[in-house]
């Protein structure tokens, strides 16, 4: 069932400002099949069918490193921490660290934000940015002051087998991004959010084939619906959106898609995927600042976020520049 | 699917030996032997191939042919069938030559 955001009468979520980091070590995904034990065959596929050719890894940063890399890249930030009031860590996997190590609690007490509530945004998979971004117009709607922040921040380490890797499909890597949102803001303005929850195919994919076989088939429709809904609930057709800022799952998937739902595949920032491979949450998001420094977002610019998430959640978001 | 709808005269001649190839190689990748290969075989819904089982058998069919296959048309239809696979692979193929 698609959900739909709710109407904040006349409040609108704008995305103030996003920035994002990848770890400069380039990994190639030969280098991360052999790791992972994959066939000849099944490493192949995915540089020369898939367009996944590395990905990039901080080895010895940690979660904290990676978020803070992002977060001390958004200069909007600066000399306005007492403004946000939330700080909303989206993330694929629910659980990432032991307790008692709380990362976002650190993370908010190194850039002046530990007055912030902060939270985790989770259950949506690699979809929890989107999420997120909703979630955060949603609280800062609710709050007296209708000047007030919240810091979405997307970013995990790819530091187990299922976590680095979907067969025949995609290839994690590491990436963070912090987005700055807030209501009433000129730019960028979430115009709609649809999201899809499919819990029917929650489960481990790679050792259930019947279910990874009804998921292939779904993925696909499941995913247009989404992006229909979003385009459709912001009033417009798909012929209004200029770009689409995808999730990094792979190349093939999008081409495929975008001949499903009649979009060119040339408006589709797919440029991240052979350098970055698939980081989780943070893709839609380091694809904004890739388009943003390449002045592929001009004003009035309408753009889509689109992500899937494991589990199964499809989501999309029309944003106007 | 009409398995004689091929137009260009080099894809009609490439298309037995993809049929061969697929039948060579279907074994190989899914790890057991398939009785009676035939052109309506269902590739998902009777011998369980997914997309990842899919595309490796496409690579073993580069390989085996020496050609390269342009994928990004690849939909639902031509995946249906053996037959359509091999209709795919012939009008999609590009030869080292």
């Amino acid at each position: 069932m698609l959900a739909a955001a709710l109407p904040r009468e006349v409040s609108v979520t704008a995305i103030e400002a996003v920035a994002s980091y990848v770890p400069e070590q380039r990994v190639s995904v030969e280098d991360v099949a052999g790791r992972l034990g994959l066939t000849t065959m099944q490493t192949r596929l995915f540089r020369r069918f898939l367009g996944l050719a590395e990905i990039r890894l901080d080895p010895d940063g940690s979660l904290l490193d990676l978020l803070s890399a992002a977060v001390s890249r958004l200069a909007e930030l600066r000399g306005r921490e007492q403004l946000v009031r939330y700080v909303l860590y989206a993330r694929a996997m629910p659980v990432v660290e032991p307790y008692p190590v709380n990362t976002l609690r650190e993370l908010c007490g190194a850039f002046g934000l530990g007055h912030a509530v902060s939270c985790t945004v989770t259950h949506h998979a690699c979809a929890t940015g989107l999420l997120a971004v909703d979630v955060a117009g949603r609280l800062l709607a609710g709050d007296e002051d209708a000047g007030a922040l919240a810091l979405v921040l997307t970013g995990e380490k790819a530091f187990t087998r299922d976590a680095q890797y979907v067969p025949g499909t995609s290839i994690f890597g590491e990436g963070a991004a912090a987005c700055l949102v807030s209501l009433h803001g000129a730019r960028d303005r979430v115009l709609a959010y649809a999201s899809s929850i499919r819990g029917e195919f929650d489960g481990r994919l790679d050792v259930l084939p019947e279910m990874a076989s009804r998921f292939e088939k779904e993925y696909p429709v499941s995913l247009a619906e989404a992006i229909a809904a979003a385009v459709s609930q912001a009033g417009m057709s798909l012929q209004d959106i200029g770009l689409i800022l995808p999730h990094n799952v792979n190349v093939l998937s999008w081409q495929r898609l975008c001949r499903r739902i009649g979009f060119p595949a040339d408006r589709v920032l797919l440029s991240n995927v052979p350098v970055t491979g698939h980081a989780f949450c943070a893709d839609a998001f380091i694809n904004y600042t890739t388009a943003a420094d390449r002045g592929l977002l001009r004003p009035g610019t309408r753009y889509l976020l689109a992500a899937a998430g494991l589990g199964a959640t499809f989501s999309a978001m029309v944003v106007e520049h | 699917m009409d398995h004689q709808t091929l137009t260009s005269p080099a894809s009609a001649e490439l298309r037995p030996q993809v049929f061969d190839s697929i039948s060579k190689l279907l074994p190989k990748v899914l790890g057991r032997e398939i009785p009676a290969m035939s052109e309506d075989m269902k590739l998902m819904s009777e011998l369980g191939m997914r997309s990842a089982s899919m595309l490796e058998l496409l690579l073993e069919i580069e390989d085996d042919l020496e050609i390269q296959i342009e994928v990004e048309d690849i939909d639902d239809a031509a995946m249906t069938s053996v037959g359509d696979l091999a209709d795919f692979v012939a009008s999609h193929a590009i030869t080292d030559g």
